[in-house]
């Protein structure tokens, strides 16, 4: 075994620390150039560069979400819990036409089901 | 009455070779240590898979006269795998096939807070040094603060071998802790408006990326850090068969059979390292101790970093994530999500935080191999 190089414990530390933050840095930088020179990122860029124009155009769809809630009595609250999930997905808001509910009684259809069940 | 004389020396034989004449108190001691971490593992469930073989490989190492490391045999290949660093990088063969890189390439930066924790590795060594410990010891037991255990049995084998047991049962004992310890150290350091900080989706990560990324890694932290290119090269090679979508058999192998069956050999040879001699002596309650506390220094690194971070970005940075860069993963980042939602119910912090969780085996890797490079 060789002799270590310094046995001041505040240096080692500060050596150890300022290489470790180095060499993450440096793998941080490296990270980033491999997103820059990807050969698959113009396309989502092109996406992306499309897509803002949208918003405009189409930025009154929330609104019109909006208007059907109070029609047909969803919730803002429940409109913004729909919304997070979806966008969860990766799906911006501006991509959302409407949020309605489904014209199906839950527990009729369970009831059905559970009838459905015992005949079979 | 010679068939009584013979009956009577053979008994006497079967009694001179047997372990009971030979069996010592430290040795019942440390088969109650083993019983006690069994105890743990199955009952109490703290890291099963790992603390079960750990404490039987214990209850095993204090049967005297077994002659397990002296004469050829399974025992004996199993310490060499050990002694001979063999096992640590086929777990991260299986770590990387298992890994997700794509938090952690979608943003970057977070991989400051894997390095920021690491602070918890050389306030540990700090404190061993000023302790009685010498420097190689130190940087030893320093290295349970990057709660990692393959990369902890690793460079204890290099710089201190006589401790291998000690410095394994505490890594793992601390990461089966970390939901414990961990978040009433995140609640102390940061106030309620940083917890409640709700950070931006991650961007897509292309193939392209997942797929560069390990190979770019593995080149540029081999070249700087040789002493670790075992261990980073199987960490990203294991990642490679999972990204490349041509090596699924490999990265299923490498992620389940092989992880598991090199588990099994490494835990029980490292709980084998626990005989009486070399455990029960005071330095292991020190490291016990140090171990504490290289833990809670590397949370509260990671969250104060986190706090500057979540500064300089606008508020955009959650501190919350950088407790999740002692690596222990997923268990780290998961105690971000926890304690993030009871901060704010419906803030999911969870892929945020496993950007810093898996810098942060990188991170203990690298603090490894400088400790190797500079200590050794």
């Amino acid at each position: 075994m060789s002799h270590p190089v310094t046995t001041n414990p505040l240096i080692i530390m500060l050596i150890n620390m300022t290489v470790v933050f180095l060499v993450l840095t440096a793998l941080g930088l490296v990270i980033n150039l491999i997103h820059v020179i990807d050969p698959t990122r113009p396309k989502e860029k092109k996406q992306e560069e499309a897509l803002p124009a949208e918003p405009v155009a189409a930025a009154e769809p929330a609104p019109v979400a909006e208007a059907a809630v109070d029609e047909k009595g969803i919730s803002p609250e429940i409109v913004a819990v729909i919304a997070a999930a979806i966008a969860s997905y990766g799906y911006g808001v501006e991509q959302i036409r409407a949020i309605r509910p489904i014209q199906r009684d839950g527990w009729k259809n369970s009831g059905r089901m559970r009838l459905s069940n015992r005949r079979s | 009455m010679e068939l009584f004389n013979a009956f009577a020396v053979s008994l006497q034989a079967v009694w001179a070779d047997s372990g009971f004449s030979a069996f010592e108190a430290g040795n019942g001691i440390m088969i109650l240590v083993g019983l006690v971490l069994l105890y743990m593992a199955i009952v109490k469930e703290f890291e099963p898979l790992l603390l079960g073989p750990i404490a039987f490989g214990c209850i095993l190492a204090n049967f005297p006269r077994t002659g397990f490391f002296e004469e050829p045999g399974l025992m004996q290949a199993i310490h060499y795998g050990i002694a001979n660093e063999i096992f640590p990088p086929l777990i991260f063969l299986g770590v990387g096939a298992m890994t997700d890189f794509g938090p952690l390439l979608a943003r970057p930066v977070t991989l400051l807070l894997g390095a920021a924790a690491q602070i918890g590795v050389f306030v540990a060594l700090v404190g061993a040094m000023l302790l009685g410990f010498n420097v190689q010891e130190a940087g030893a037991i320093g290295i349970i603060g990057g709660a990692d255990g393959p990369t902890a049995i690793y460079l204890s084998i290099q710089m201190a071998p006589h401790l291998l047991g000690a410095i394994a049962v505490a890594a793992y004992s601390y990461m089966s802790l970390v939901p414990l310890i961990q978040p009433p150290i995140m609640k102390l350091l940061t106030t309620q408006k940083e917890r409640e900080v709700v950070m931006e989706q991650l961007r897509p990560v292309t193939k392209f990326e997942r797929v560069c990324f390990p190979i770019v890694a593995a080149i540029i932290i081999s070249l700087l850090l040789p002493p670790i290119a075992s261990l980073l090269g199987c960490l990203m090679l294991g990642n490679l068969f999972r990204e490349s979508g041509v090596m699924d058999r490999l990265s299923d192998t490498a992620q389940n059979s092989l992880c598991n069956m090199v588990t099994i050999f490494l835990a029980t040879g490292t709980g084998m390292t626990m005989n009486a001699h070399d455990f029960l002596v005071p330095q292991t309650l020190l490291i016990i101790c140090l171990g504490l506390v290289a833990f809670i220094a590397g949370t509260a690194g990671g969250v104060l970093f986190g706090k500057v971070m979540c500064r300089v970005s606008g508020w955009k940075i959650n501190p919350l994530i950088g407790s999740a860069g002692v690596s222990a993963v997923p268990m780290a980042a998961r105690v971000s999500q926890v304690v993030g939602m009871k901060s704010k119910p419906g803030n999911y912090l969870l892929m945020h935080a496993m950007g810093p969780n898996v810098a942060g085996v990188i991170g203990t890797a690298v603090a490894a191999g400088t400790m190797l490079a500079m200590l050794k």
